[in-house]
């Protein structure tokens, strides 16, 4: 099955076309990785999922006595099993989230919302309850967990409508997101995690309870790895007033290391808490991103 | 087109470099890149090598152009219209009149007049023309000549006194009716005997004016230094056989001067004397010459001064011509004018001798008087015994003339005595009336005598002590009693009898003429008065006045300019020098108004041109009309620059807080 899978469907390049997240996420799952994800349970749920022939034995209940008005034909309901699990995407819409460098097709916002739609289509597919967190110095989304179509939807709606704005305030969004959390959860955190080495792991230490799962998902562009290509660049921070004037080429080894060594540090710490780090770039495909996130969620 | 003013400042562009050579060698990233983080990112110096190519191509565009517009600036730019060509008589018209009065020969005035005039020659534009001036208008140049320059070149002084006022009166005149300006520049030393008396509202005659004042050398407060002239000489005999020249000579300087006077007589000098001359004074110099050795004499300064024409003077040596006197009588013969003729004649001519001071019975001018010929002329007539001959000859008409002319008349009385004076009257050269002849019934009456004189008249100036007991010794046998009713003018009473009545009158005429009346005649019927030694003085005094003496008979002297009348033709005065003319001798002088230093300032000339410094008007008409004509772009180049400059701060200002750009990399 993995062999049929088109690597174009996962490729952002292409994605970043699809304006629907909704036809995005069910391409990317769907079409590219068909199989990949746990089938759908049928049994006792609330939500109709689908018709399917009478077998005899079957609990009378189940037969849709209208359908049969209709064609004179026995066909029993099936619904779709809900599980008391919960997915929750936390995103980090900051002005940083908003960078493309040219080696990139899409910002680090759109490669975290693509991924985002993808794991909410997953989430609603397996019956899990789904719940969106954005924020960067204030919350700007908040749907809490619930399950069902409609919720994907909204959480679709949602990701259309986030503008990368406003400083990162990594401390003040989790501590919101973690106090509204349900019972058992998985946490996806999609963001750059600049500056949130120290503060993150601390935030995160409910991944210790065997309850919860918590996956970083850091979302960098390539020029945040090796430095955009120029002679000369006068930066000036995204989220500050702060200008530096200097020559990416003679510093660009050093920013590698320190920039490994912060990735490393941050990986450290969080595996500390039990919580995974995943470092992502956005002219990467998705496919890696949705492995891990149903790796994760296949352990529960 | 646009031109500019001061092209030199052009150079100023080559600072175009500067802004080329920042924005090569300088290398500024001006550009911000927004980045998500700058935790890991240090400033690094700037790689400058490898970059041939000047950066932010625009914005050194414009920084090249606000320094071209800079440069421009202090170029002065103007805009210089297209004039259209104008017309040859459309064009500005311009007088020079250069003043060629003897005294531009001084202070080297000529050279400086010239080479002022050549240079406005070359300047001008329009027709030029030249006008020179003396005495009289002297020369003229029409506009537009060509061969102005050579003119100018060639002027040399003139030699008659300068008078302004006949080139000011026909200056007017000398311009074109369709001339759009005319200019008069009037190049002169501005001598004040020239100019004192100049006037001319030129203003008024559409004409601008300009003053150009030469010969100022070693000029101040309007007087001018270095000059010592011969003003005065005269040759006066000095005892048997010698002729004493007489010279003064004055400083015109302000400090004292010593200067050599020499004689100059045939060819050689005969005498040379020093003589120190106060500041702005004169003296006296004397030399003494064998009579007839020489007929003329140069009297010469031997150092030279600014002013040379005054330093020499030439003289007559020779004695003065005779004075003549001749007789007006009835035609027909009678003893007693005869008798009369014959003691005047004698008087006469022995009153003067054989030399320097000479009388000579000339019959032949009082005839020719008599016939109406009014350009012969003679020192006195004498008309005898007035009476109805004079009336029929109409001789009143040609008399007056003599008169008025200078001329000295001495009439007596004819028979009867009331004819006489009623003739005189009716020919208004008597406002007396006839009263009666007194002492005419008997001669063995006393004769009457001559009353006192006035203390203050000037015959009892000559006649004192012993001299006027003889006078006061005539005796008068009969005379014409005359009486008015009133003060008569111009006529005075200066000998009466002893009861004050007149025994001889005096009429002036204006140009110096007299005319003597006595009511008595000269013969021994009527008085022993020519027998007397005082009758010869007396006569003198009452026909030639105080003002005759011997001493200041000489020859004509003339300036150049001056005419002199004689018998058969013209003298015309040119230079100075020592001429002949019929039977005269003639000396011509420099006139010693044109010696003087002084000078008018331009101020005083403007005043006298209609009050208002037309030069600086003129100037200023030309400086308005070369602004019409070239329109200064300064202040749109200011502009321009100014603008220039904002736009490059504003464009190259730090943009701290921009907006930061979604996705940008430059370079």
């Amino acid at each position: 099955m993995a062999a049929s899978v088109d690597q174009n469907l996962l490729d952002p390049t292409h994605l970043n076309r699809i304006e629907d997240f909704s036809l995005l996420a069910r391409v990317v799952v769907d079409g590219a990785m068909p199989g990949i994800h746990r089938s759908l349970r049928q049994g006792r749920g609330s939500e109709f999922y689908q018709y399917r022939p009478y077998a005899r034995g079957e609990d009378l209940k189940l037969v849709d006595w209208k359908v049969f008005a209709k064609r004179d034909e026995l066909v029993s309901k099936t619904f779709q099993e809900s599980t008391n699990f919960t997915v929750c995407l936390v995103m980090d819409v900051s002005a940083s989230m908003g960078y493309v460098g040219k080696r990139a097709s899409c910002s680090k916002l759109r490669y975290a919302s693509m991924l985002a739609a993808c794991f909410s289509y997953l989430a609603h597919r397996q019956g899990d309850r789904l719940g969106l967190f954005a924020y960067s110095n204030e919350v700007k989304e908040w749907i809490r967990p619930r399950a069902g179509s409609g919720q994907l939807n909204r959480v679709y709606s949602a990701l259309h409508g986030l503008k990368p704005e406003g400083e990162n305030a990594h401390d003040f969004g989790w501590d919101r997101m973690v106090s509204g959390l349900p019972g058992r959860a998985m946490v996806v955190f999609l963001s750059d995690f600049l500056e949130a080495e120290d503060s993150l792991a601390e935030k995160l230490r409910f991944s210790l309870s065997s309850r919860y799962e918590s996956l970083c998902l850091q979302v960098l562009d390539p020029d945040e790895i090796d430095l955009p290509e120029a002679d000369a660049l006068r930066f000036a921070e995204l989220e500050g007033d702060r200008e530096v004037s200097t020559s990416p080429p003679a510093i660009r080894e050093k920013y590698k290391d320190d920039m490994s060594g912060f990735v490393k540090d941050l990986d450290k710490k969080l595996s500390a808490v039990s919580a995974e780090l995943e470092t992502l770039t956005t002219n990467q495909d998705l496919g890696h991103a949705l492995r891990r996130f149903l790796g994760m969620r296949n352990r529960k | 087109m646009i031109e500019f003013a001061q092209p030199a400042a052009l150079w100023t562009s080559l600072a175009i470099g500067l802004p080329l050579l920042a924005h090569m060698a300088y290398r500024r990233v001006t550009e911000k890149f927004y980045f998500p983080s700058l935790r890991f990112i240090r400033p690094s110096q700037i790689p400058r090598t490898g970059k041939r190519r000047p950066s932010d191509i625009p914005l050194l565009l414009l920084r090249i152009l606000l320094f071209l517009m800079i440069a421009a600036l202090l170029a002065d730019p103007y805009w210089k219209s297209e004039t259209t060509p104008v017309s040859e008589e459309q064009r500005e018209e311009v007088f020079l009149a250069i003043d060629l009065s003897p005294s531009m020969a001084g202070w080297d005035g000529l050279e400086e007049a010239k080479e002022k005039a050549l240079a406005i020659v070359n300047q001008k534009k329009g027709k030029v023309g030249l006008v020179t001036f003396g005495h009289s208008t002297l020369d003229k140049v029409e506009l537009g000549q060509d061969n102005l320059s050579s003119k100018i070149e060639n002027l040399t002084h003139d030699w008659t006194r300068g008078n302004a006022q006949v080139m000011l009166d026909r200056v007017s005149n000398m311009f074109s009716e369709n001339a759009t300006s005319r200019k008069l520049i009037i190049i002169s030393d501005f001598q004040q005997s020239d100019w004192q008396t100049a006037y001319s509202n030129l203003e008024e005659l559409g004409i601008s004016f300009e003053l150009v004042k030469v010969g100022q050398k070693g000029e101040t407060e309007s007087r001018r230094g270095n000059n010592v002239s011969v003003v005065e000489a005269r040759a006066v005999p000095a005892g048997p056989n010698k002729i004493r020249i007489w010279s003064v000579v004055r400083n015109w300087d302000d400090e004292n001067k010593t200067v050599d006077v020499e004689l100059i007589a045939g060819g050689e000098v005969k005498a040379s004397e020093a003589v120190s001359i106060s500041p702005l004074g004169s003296a006296q110099v004397q030399f003494v010459l064998k009579e007839g050795d020489f007929s003329e004499a140069v009297i010469r300064l031997e150092q030279s001064d600014e002013f040379e024409l005054d330093n020499e003077r030439t003289v007559w040596l020779k004695a003065p011509p005779a004075r003549r006197f001749g007789f007006w009588m009835p035609a027909f013969e009678n003893d007693e004018t005869d008798e009369e003729k014959s003691f005047l004649k004698t008087a006469v001519s022995s009153a003067g001798d054989n030399g320097w001071n000479r009388w000579e019975w000339d019959q032949d001018k009082a005839d020719g008087l008599r016939l109406g010929d009014d350009q012969l002329n003679m020192e006195i007539l004498m008309v005898l015994g007035v009476g109805k001959w004079f009336e029929d000859e109409q001789l009143g008409e040609p008399l007056k003339v003599f008169l008025n002319k200078g001329g000295v008349v001495l009439a007596t009385p004819g028979e009867p005595f009331s004819s006489s004076v009623s003739v005189l009257k009716s020919s208004d050269l008597l406002e007396y009336n006839f009263v009666r002849v007194a002492g005419g019934a008997t001669r063995t009456r006393n004769p009457f005598r001559i009353g006192a004189l006035p203390e203050n008249s000037e015959l009892a100036d000559v006649f004192a002590g012993k001299s006027a007991r003889d006078l006061y010794l005539s005796a008068i046998h009969k005379f014409g009693i005359l009486k008015t009713g009133a003060v008569v003018e111009n006529t005075e009473v200066p000998l009466r009898d002893r009861e004050g009545r007149p025994l001889t009158l005096v009429k002036s005429f204006d140009a110096g003429g007299r005319f003597v009346f006595l009511p008595f005649r000269m013969n021994t019927g009527w008085t022993d008065l020519p027998l007397r030694n005082s009758f010869l003085p007396l006569l003198m005094e009452l026909t030639q006045g105080s003002g005759s003496t011997p001493s200041s008979r000489a020859w004509p002297v003339l300036e150049p300019g001056d005419y002199l009348i004689g018998d058969q033709g013209r003298f015309q005065a040119v230079e100075p020098g020592a001429f002949r003319f019929e039977d005269q001798w003639i000396e011509v002088v420099l006139s010693s108004a044109e010696s003087s230093p002084k000078t008018l300032s331009l101020n005083e000339i403007s005043d006298s041109f209609g009050g208002d410094i037309s030069a600086q008007k003129a100037q200023m008409q030309d400086q308005l009309k070369y602004e019409e004509e070239n329109n200064p772009l300064w202040m749109w180049f200011a502009i321009a620059a100014a603008i220039l400059l904002i736009i490059e701060m504003i464009w190259s200002r730090p943009r701290l807080n921009a907006s930061p750009p979604t996705n940008s990399i430059h370079a």
